[in-house]
């Protein structure tokens, strides 16, 4: 990408931006970059328009004919299993005219009809016929003419749509994210599957804050979340929460995890996130090294951000003041809907060969909490509105700036730990704001142009390539 | 024969009344935020529900889901959430949002009198306004209740709300309020 070109399309972003560089460096954010018209006509074209983003998992359409309809930005996708079983994405746009043709959010069809002029889709998004097709298109190739695909590749079942030919790999892409996907993901055998539809709710936030909390806001657990320790919700102690390690991921992903350093395994009070004991007997270790063993043995939640937009949680929460708590997985896409507003959407997971009732209490017991009603995230949604709103204001987007120092200047005692045995870079304990530093660091490359060095050549992504030791 | 079923007409008509009236206090006790007095019109076998509804083709069986919840509640769960309510840690409702039911197209679905135990299943449409801090913007949802009543000690109580909301992607930042 040209830089004096997307300097002249986005003048003002791009200023705002190159201060930023600079500023990170210090722990300072303009609190402008969370609702600015520019800077998200920016991001679409920098940030969604390059990147891997989530649109689904595979349990979702199980069946040929199975589709769901997902969304990258603005654009619509079809995401669809066709009859020979294979996962298409595809534009949701008629070639004739772009009016769109996918009806319903899911569903199962052989074709996709065009309601203006009768075009007909097969699920795989060949052009197939249309009426009158002697009379009125005789000698169209309609090989040409067929839904527009884009790149899509799948990891975990995960589902992930990509608009740029340009950029590498998932799996190259994930870098060290995969790591942690596949400690979490990979432990069973059966893989995971979706419990049900996902959760669709509309914030006036902006999609950065979601992302940034998600990658390693562990302090605001503390105070916003009090209310969730308060009536036992939760078994953590927050504050005892705070002891475990955040890591910078490569290509921007961060993680996060409650972890004891130095803990003896046997005395973890919640092994393996919680899970009853006639599930982690389940779990698959043989997939796993022996650090990884480790992780997932004493770690008591984990979460974290896949660049730039999607979002994991695995922590262990109860229904109500009478049960057990129980794990769950939550997968959120945050989607933009503008400089000030996303679209959430929660998925919740379970491992696919587990009973029956274990994951209706984890559904229930996760959205409890992690939901648009719940006992967690009723309160985080409120603090991202106001920080976006705030954001946009005349005075504020001119002086305000905001403080992501823990963990710089000998505040916060966060600090580089050298022996932590996975990859990336990794700090303890959480009392830090790294990850989200590191997040935004990512960002201002991306949003810059800067994958590239000088010379044109690709700057070497941070993660190791990991595809090899893969078995999946 | 011609009065008995005189009678029967003019009892469906007295439940129908007591019924509205029921509900009607319910949805002022809701609205006016005191969730302490709120369960104790609830039985201990409340079930409360909002499932989540995706847009489907006219063919499809129903757009609402089997498996997938806004809120899936017991009493235990409902007595959870207000417990957090009268935490000081209440940052989405405190200050409370202000809302409003509006309850209209009541009917009488079913009656069942099995010995001395009363119960009765009504729809009703459901309007909710609600605005929040000095925001001139306002939320409203829209949705059909059914609502089963259950006659206990002589006191009408809820046994089960199921929400059909008339959203699929919801538009409004939390659900921190009861329907
Ligand atoms: S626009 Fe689709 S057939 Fe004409
Ligand atoms: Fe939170």
């Amino acid at each position: 990408m040209n830089r004096n070109k997307l300097a002249n399309r986005y003048p003002r972003a791009t200023e705002i931006l190159e201060e930023m560089k600079d500023s990170i460096k210090d722990g300072i954010i303009p609190i402008g970059i969370f609702n600015d018209e520019e800077i998200y006509q920016m991001e679409i074209e920098q940030i969604f328009g390059r990147k891997w983003i989530f649109l689904g998992h595979e349990s979702e359409i199980p069946e040929q004919g199975d589709y769901v309809l997902r969304y990258i930005g603005e654009d619509p996708f079809i995401v669809a299993r066709d009859e020979s079983g294979e996962i298409n994405v595809m534009l949701d746009a008629c070639c004739h005219r772009g009016v769109r043709i996918c009806k319903a959010e899911q569903g199962n069809t052989s074709h996709f009809r065009c309601p203006y002029h009768g075009w007909i889709y097969k699920n795989n998004g060949k052009l197939i016929g249309m009426p009158a097709q002697r009379q009125a298109y005789n000698d169209l190739n309609k090989e040409d003419w067929g839904l527009i695909h884009i790149r899509l590749e799948i990891y975990h079942g995960f589902i992930f749509g990509c608009l740029s030919q340009d950029t590498p790999p998932l799996e190259t892409y994930l870098a060290d994210q995969k790591y942690y996907l596949d400690m979490l993901f990979g432990l069973h055998k059966g893989g995971v599957e979706v419990l049900a539809e996902p959760q669709r709710w509309v914030v006036n936030a902006n999609w950065k804050l979601a992302a940034e909390n998600f990658s390693g806001d562990d302090y605001h657990l503390i105070f916003l979340h009090h209310s969730a320790s308060d009536i036992g919700a939760t078994p953590y102690s927050m504050f005892e929460n705070m002891k475990g390690y955040h890591i910078h991921a490569g290509n921007g992903h961060c993680v996060s995890i409650a972890l004891e350093r130095d803990q003896d395994g046997s005395k973890t009070e919640f092994p393996y996130w919680n899970f009853p004991k006639d599930i982690y007997k389940t779990f698959d270790l043989d997939s796993l090294d022996e650090k990884q063993k480790e992780i997932v043995r004493d770690s008591k939640e984990m979460l974290g951000n896949i660049y730039p937009n999607s979002s994991f949680l695995v922590m262990s929460v109860t229904s109500d003041q009478q049960s057990e708590p129980v794990p769950f997985f939550s997968i959120r896409q945050w989607r933009p809907l503008g400089p000030d507003k996303i679209e959430i959407w929660n998925w919740m997971f379970m491992y696919k060969d587990t009973p029956e009732q274990f994951k209706q209490d984890s559904y229930r017991a996760g959205m409890t909490n992690f939901s648009m009603s719940g006992i967690f995230e009723m309160d985080d949604t409120l603090t991202w509105e106001t920080a976006t709103w705030t954001a946009g204001n005349h005075f504020s987007k001119k002086n305000l700036k905001l403080n992501y120092q823990m963990g710089m200047y000998r505040m916060g005692t966060a600090e580089v730990d050298d022996k932590w045995p996975g990859p990336g870079k990794a700090y303890y304990p959480r009392y830090g704001e790294g990850n989200q530093r590191y997040l935004y660091t990512s960002y201002l490359r991306d949003m810059l142009g800067e994958e590239k060095d000088q010379e044109g050549a690709e700057i070497k992504q941070d993660g190791k390539d990991y595809s090899k030791s893969i078995s999946r | 024969m011609a009065k008995t079923i005189q009678n029967q007409l003019v009892d469906k008509d007295l439940l129908v009344r007591e019924g509205e009236r029921f509900l009607y206090t319910e949805a002022e006790i809701l609205d006016a935020g005191d969730y302490q007095k709120w369960l104790t019109l609830l039985t201990d076998d409340i079930a409360y529900q909002i499932p989540i509804r995706t847009t489907r083709e006219r063919n499809a069986h129903s757009s609402f889901s089997s498996q997938a919840f806004h809120m899936n509640e017991n009493k235990a769960s409902l007595e959870m959430r207000v417990a957090r309510v009268y935490t000081d840690y209440n940052f989405v409702e405190d200050p409370p949002s202000r809302s409003r039911h509006f309850l209209t197209n009541f009917r009488l679905v079913s009656v069942d009198k099995p010995n001395s135990k009363c119960e009765m299943v009504m729809k009703c449409n459901m309007l909710i306004y609600r605005s929040k801090f000095d925001f001139v913007s306002h939320d409203v949802l829209s949705g059909e209740r059914e609502d089963t009543l259950r006659k206990e000690d002589g006191r009408w109580k809820l046994a089960k709300r199921t929400v059909y909301l008339d959203h699929t992607t919801m538009g409004m930042s939390n659900l921190a309020i009861f329907l």
